[in-house]
């Protein structure tokens, strides 16, 4: 069972094994996701940074539901003022999150399968809210949550029906999430 | 100018109406004011969306929730105002964190 405990400047979150390995799994899809066949965690070469930043993003597949709901339309009813928008934020918006998620991931990576607590640092602790709604989003999408009657539905289904156990995933992240907030605030 | 010699015989009549000095197009642009909506998902936690408004906008806690409850209640929050430029810095911080925003012209 996942605790969370203030330690100082810092949050220390228990896991157990299956718990990381679970999570650590949905951060993995999660970058696969965003990296699509382009965009990759910043470089350290100022030129080459630049050089990606011009490059006509590619790979992130629009037609995907998720990555349609990790990135809505900011302008609903201006197409072209839209076009212009994503072509300015879009780049950078994946390359943070992509960031966001490894610092979630490398976290993961330190529990030693959840034998140690992650340790989410002051400064880490948007990152890890911020992946942790994206990968809930993302679980959303898939379940086809658009109302609040489908998480109803949802939560009568049949513990063998294969969306079960997505929402579990889904659930447990919601706690995931209640739990880093309320050490937060 | 052409010469004035072959202008026409007729006085010169003044019109009526009154000539408008060009308006500064610019400067009435400037005073549009756009604002930054966030709008409901069942997906988002309450507390989550609380927080958001509390550490990127700085707003109070009262304030935070307040504006979090109308996007619940009333499925749209007008969450901050400004330029245009302003509100798409406003709505991209709102997608990073995996809210449903967009801009669009004060009303």
């Amino acid at each position: 069972m996942t605790r969370f405990k203030k330690s100082g400047r810092q949050i220390l979150i228990t896991l157990a094994d299956y718990e990381e390995a679970v999570l650590e799994s949905m951060v993995e899809q999660l970058i696969g996701l965003l990296e699509g066949d382009g965009v990759r965690a910043s470089s350290d070469d100022p030129f080459a940074q630049w050089e990606a930043d011009m490059a006509e993003p590619g790979g992130l597949d629009t037609s995907d539901p998720v990555i349609a709901r990790l990135f809505p339309p900011a302008y609903r009813d201006d197409p072209p003022a839209e076009q212009e928008f994503r072509r300015f934020t879009e780049t950078a918006q994946r390359r943070t999150r992509i960031e966001q998620a490894h610092v979630v991931l490398n976290g993961l990576l330190e529990t030693n399968a959840g034998r140690d607590p992650a340790i989410v640092r002051n400064i880490d602790v948007e990152a890890w809210l911020k992946t942790i709604a994206a990968i809930r989003l993302s679980l959303s999408v898939r379940l086809g949550i658009e109302t609040a009657d489908d998480i109803e539905h949802l939560e009568n289904l049949d513990d063998n029906e294969p969306r079960a156990v997505l929402y579990n995933m889904y659930e447990w992240l919601g706690y995931f999430l209640e739990g880093l907030l309320d050490k937060v605030g | 100018m052409p010469s004035m010699a072959f202008a026409s015989a007729q006085p010169a009549v003044p019109e009526g109406g009154t000539v408008l000095a060009e308006r500064p197009y610019e400067a009435s642009i400037e005073m549009i004011t756009w604002v930054t909506i966030v709008w409901d998902d069942p997906v988002n936690l309450m507390s989550y969306v609380t927080h958001v408004f509390m550490t990127y906008f700085h707003y109070s806690k009262s304030k935070a929730t307040k504006l979090m409850l109308q996007v619940h209640n009333e499925g749209k929050s007008v969450v901050s105002s400004g330029t245009r430029e302003a509100m798409e810095t406003d709505v991209n911080a709102m997608h990073a964190y995996g809210l449903w925003a967009s801009l669009e012209r004060a009303e």
